[in-house]
């Protein structure tokens, strides 16, 4: 299983070379034509990203993110959410990299294949890390309701992990 | 976002003043460091994708899936605009196949495609809560944990999850259409009639 997901990729480049190639498409100009747009788009996005990223330190390193998580682990609780997951679905809207540290340690806690790890898991992948999707998607564009999306988007995930932790217990 | 920003921004400032006054641009920085870090690996990331991209582009592939999909595109997110619609259509195939590294820069182009269209509000907010909410077929990153952490079963994860994300872009979707559909327009039969007539606003 896994293993056919590592052949995915290169076989995507593979057949999308030789594809192109039959198109008689110039592919090493045309791969060279597009890298070089790479730069100006990270340019683009970095002053976004970089606040973003500091705000998120900020919310750390107070101590707010933790107060927060104690404040709300009577809500998950009441949604049949366990607590114990509750700073894993904080951190993830907010970082990446982040989350999946706290993952690995909550599943090195609670025991891998524990109810409590599987929810972990499953809150996990129940969407992206929503804040770090809206700075890089909408660097520079102004758009007065973005606030109302990032609470759609946001509500929609934790409809998702309630959903999900109740489906981890019936199967 | 800039009263979300600056309310955070001060609660935490707020905080640290008590709690840790020197701790308070170490932090600043630490925040902007990892993001410069961040943004070196997306660039290294992003020129192997947008690479693959302009082939795709140039061999006609983008044309391709963008067509086959576009009667779901165009209702989803009530555009006409054909560059647009192709940007977005391979945001959700790579969305889908898992290859987030692909997406990105496919889902920067076509919210800077859709800013320029007559419906741009409501077409961004929806790339948006797809993609944050987005359907990821396979979770690689959580699979390969559970392996190296010994699990029984690594893969019974992937139901549920699908499930749950499936769910969550599906609430997503249903919401932003229920508030922040615009409602000068409000079906996309009537779309492209309406568009002549009432385009003010």
């Amino acid at each position: 299983m896994n293993y056919f997901f590592a052949l995915l990729i290169p076989l995507i480049f593979i057949v999308s070379f030789i594809f192109a190639s039959f198109r008689k498409v110039k592919v090493y100009d045309s791969f060279v034509e597009g890298a070089k747009k790479a730069i100006p788009l990270i340019v683009s996005i970095f002053p976004y990203l970089a606040t973003i990223t500091m705000l998120s330190t900020l919310l750390e390193v107070s101590g707010l993110n933790a107060l927060l998580i104690e404040w709300l682990s009577p809500v998950f609780a009441f949604f049949g959410v366990p607590t114990e997951i509750a700073p894993l679905i904080l951190i993830k809207p907010l970082s990446g990299s982040g989350s999946i540290a706290m993952l690995s340690d909550i599943l090195e806690k609670y025991g891998v294949d524990s109810y409590i790890a599987r929810c972990a898991c499953v809150a996990h992948g129940a969407a992206e890390t929503v804040f770090y999707v809206g700075a890089v998607y909408f660097s520079g564009l102004k758009r007065k309701r973005l606030t109302a999306a990032l609470c759609i988007s946001l509500f929609a995930y934790l409809a998702a992990v309630v959903f999900g932790c109740a489906f981890c217990l019936i199967l | 976002m800039n009263v979300l920003f600056l309310t955070l921004f001060l609660a935490c400032s707020g905080a640290l003043l008590i709690l840790n006054p020197e701790g308070f641009l170490s932090s600043l920085l630490d925040g902007t460091s990892k993001s410069a870090t961040l943004c070196v690996a997306l660039l290294a990331s992003y020129t192997v994708w947008l690479g693959l991209m302009q082939v795709w582009e140039d061999s006609g592939v983008t044309r391709g899936v963008s067509r086959l999909i576009k009667p779901v595109t165009k209702r989803l997110f009530r555009t006409d605009d054909e560059k647009a619609l192709k940007y977005i259509s391979m945001n959700l195939s790579a969305n889908m196949l898992g290859i987030g590294g692909a997406a990105t820069p496919y889902g920067i182009r076509a919210a800077q495609a859709l800013d320029k269209t007559k419906n741009a509000e409501f077409s961004s907010c929806m790339l948006f809560v797809v993609n944050a909410t987005s359907v990821q077929i396979l979770p690689t990153a959580v699979i390969g944990i559970r392996v190296a952490l010994g699990s029984g079963n690594p893969t019974d994860i992937v139901l549920p999850t699908l499930i749950a994300t499936a769910f969550s872009t599906g609430v997503g979707i249903l919401l932003t259409f229920l508030f922040l559909r615009d409602k000068k327009r409000p079906t996309c039969v009537r779309h492209k009639k309406e568009k002549k007539g009432a385009g003010t606003k």
